[in-house]
């Protein structure tokens, strides 16, 4: 019974055991699933291990029992900006018209469907043309769509449903915001610091356990046994250094600075810098990247063992990262491909990864993200993207 | 073993309000006798659970609480070998210094295997020890006994205890684990089952009090980037404050004026956050 249920769950990433499908049998046979409710939460409870599978089992439920549409994943990020600007267009349409540029009376006739379709090929457009970065969608989230992924309901984990089919209920979507699929939004805070506070330095063994030597000595019946337990260990110092020009990245610029700054006590020191799609001479310490310079080639005076944690989309066109006068400002023509500098950070620094709100599937179609991906370690800005990170920056 | 979980259903108790879902996971549980791990915000009732069910179904309910540096050893049994040094050297207590069973002490689970009668056992926060703790364990809870090594017995479960675990989900649980235990995932309560909820704790609360609380608190929850968002259990802390205030009338509330934010909002950045947005009036 329900083999093809088990196998969907199986097909779309869920670790569904064999075992635990064999009890979910026998509940059925013990006669302690006499609905479709009943099996909705019961088939839950026994073969999802955890919250944030529950999405995609509430999609492949009401696929299984209502047909309904499996989304494809691929088109997950679309979707989620376009209904962001269909939002932004219901609420106020004219600034909304204002910041894509384009006349509101054009648009104002069409269907909701074709109002989907009309934005999407417009997003389809931009993507082509990400490099001017300040002229588009976001002006540094004064634009009515710069926040797609910002949800203003909060955590849309919804409560208790009851009186509703469990097809209804699952059709609800309400675990979305556990789902590891999505990118880090301001809604993840807590789950994302849990990751972080995994980032605390172990000594090696080489103190004496008193009371444990005394323990096991007298298990010893008297023969000397020396327990060593860990050594204390000072907290460590990272630098942050966020891209943060271009539409692209204003919407996880703040959740990476706030994720980082509740972080902040556990750090022995956190140092944030800015830069604009790739590193040249300089870093910034100012976030509008004019005042406060600081010169890459400096950073060789800190600490080694440092962490460095770099957040950055690292799409940009090829020469930006090649050529030796790559910069698209001006003043920074120093001679140095910015890829020399990557690999001077990278070597000044054992301890670096780069954080990328492009999820990994389509890494492989950006050139720059795979030549990036050879000098840096790379996670996806996502809850199990940061998982990664935190286990590789604590590798001795 | 007799099975008696089947009419032996699960339906809530004095303190505590069950929803469905949770009901039937929890009967399933006890049917086909796995532990049931749970997961959720803190303060959603995940240790409440086991105390309602052991309330419910007249049981005793046995606590282990889980620490970092536990080893499951301790939670089986201790071997208290100081104690029997001593009396082998005054030789002043009723123990007999050459039987080692008179030094072992029952841990937790040890209590609960050995126990006159079936009961809970709550292993709560699970996360807080490492994977070896867990690995251990399964065997323990699979096999339902365990081998005390300095004296070579084994103890076997006289009535399979009902287990339930809680995890706050600090680290991850190891996939073998994981595969032993149902698991269900308490999802924040919406404001209807709240509203129940505070019935339960507050009997007499006046609806006005309850109905600008709960709105109040839902509005709060909103709050953008918030580390840790408040939860059934500060509201409820939070209903028991105002109560005590003889200066507080709900109109208060409405008005933006929220007394003793510091309940709801524990770390101090939080706190500066909240009060942040609830003075500039944006909150409503």
């Amino acid at each position: 019974m329900f083999i093809d249920f088990f196998y969907q769950l199986k097909t779309v990433g869920i670790p569904v055991s064999p075992t635990s499908f064999l009890t979910l049998q026998k509940a059925l046979d013990m006669g302690l699933i006499n609905s479709i409710d009943a099996f909705y939460t019961s088939a839950r409870a026994i073969l999802i291990k955890s919250e944030r599978y529950f999405d995609v089992y509430d999609q492949v439920f009401a696929h299984r029992f209502q047909d309904a549409e499996m989304p494809e994943y691929e088109d997950l990020e679309l979707d989620e900006v376009t209904r962001a600007l269909l939002e932004g267009w219901l609420e106020d349409p004219v600034s909304l018209a204002a910041a894509l540029e384009m006349d509101e009376s054009d648009i104002i006739d069409l269907t909701p469907e074709e109002l989907i379709e009309y934005f999407k090929k417009r997003l389809e457009d931009q993507k082509g043309r990400h490099e001017g970065g300040r002229t588009w969608i976001g002006t540094g989230g004064t634009s009515p769509v710069g926040h797609s992924g910002y949800h203003p309901e909060g955590m849309r984990v919804g409560g208790v449903s009851r009186n509703k089919s469990a097809v209804k209920v699952a059709m609800e979507r309400r675990y979305k915001d556990y789902s590891r699929r999505g990118l880090l939004t301001q809604d993840m805070m807590g789950e994302a610091l849990k990751r972080l506070r995994n980032m605390v330095p172990v000594g090696p063994k080489d103190r004496v356990n008193i009371d444990e030597t005394i323990y096991q000595t007298m298990r010893n019946g008297g023969e000397i046994e020396i327990v060593f337990s860990r050594r204390l260990k000072d907290r460590i110092k990272v630098i942050l250094a966020i891209d943060n020009g271009g539409w692209s990245m204003d919407q996880y610029i703040p959740v990476v600075q706030t994720l980082f700054d509740y972080a902040r006590d556990q750090f022995k020191d956190l140092k944030t810098f800015f830069f604009h799609n790739t590193v040249y001479d300089f870093l910034w310490e100012d976030p509008a990247r004019i005042k406060q310079p600081f010169k890459v080639e400096d950073f060789i005076s800190f600490d080694p063992q440092t962490r460095l944690i770099m957040v950055g989309d690292g799409s940009m066109a090829p020469y930006e990262l090649m050529a030796a006068d790559g910069s698209i400002h001006v003043e920074e023509r120093s001679g140095k491909p910015s890829i020399e500098q990557l690999k001077f950070l990278a070597r000044t620094f054992p301890h670096c990864v780069w954080m990328n709100p492009v999820f990994s599937q389509i890494w492989s179609q950006t050139p720059t993200i795979n030549t990036i991906q050879q000098i840096f370690p790379m996670f996806e800005l996502t809850l199990d993207g940061l998982e990664g990170a935190v286990n590789h920056l604590m590798v001795k | 073993m007799e099975n008696n979980t089947l009419n032996n259903k699960f339906s809530g108790a004095s303190r505590y309000v069950l929803d469905d879902e949770l009901a039937s996971i929890v009967n399933v549980s006890m049917a086909l006798e796995m532990p049931l791990l749970l997961k959720g915000e803190p303060g959603t009732g995940k240790t409440m659970l086991a105390h309602a069910i052991a309330e419910s179904l007249n049981m005793p309910l046995i606590v282990l609480n889980v620490k970092s540096s536990m080893k499951l050893v301790d939670a089986l049994y201790q071997y208290d070998t100081l104690t029997r040094l001593n009396d082998s050297r005054f030789g002043d207590s009723n123990r007999d210094v050459s039987n080692i069973e008179d030094y072992i002490k029952m841990g937790k689970i040890g209590q609960a295997f050995t126990s006159e009668s079936r009961n809970v056992l709550l292993i709560d926060e699970i996360d807080k020890a490492d994977t070896d703790f867990q690995d251990d364990m399964l065997d323990v809870l699979d096999q339902m006994e365990f081998d005390i090594i300095e004296i070579d017995k084994t103890i076997t479960a006289r009535f399979r205890p009902v287990i339930v675990i809680t995890s706050n989900a600090k680290k991850d649980l190891s996939d073998p684990f994981l595969g032993r235990c149902n698991f269900h995932h308490i999802a924040f309560p919406d404001s209807e089952m709240m509203r129940k909820i505070i019935q339960v704790h507050f009997p007499d609360i006046n609806s006005n009090l309850m109905e600008s609380a709960v709105y109040t608190f839902y509005e709060l929850r909103k709050i953008d980037a918030i580390e840790k968002k408040p939860a059934t259990r500060e509201l409820i802390n939070w209903i028991r404050a105002l109560k005590t205030d003889p200066d507080f009338s709900p109109d208060l509330l409405a008005n933006g004026n929220i007394p003793f934010l510091g309940v709801l909002f524990k770390k101090s950045q939080d706190y500066k956050r909240a009060m942040g947005s609830t003075n500039r009036g944006g909150l409503f």
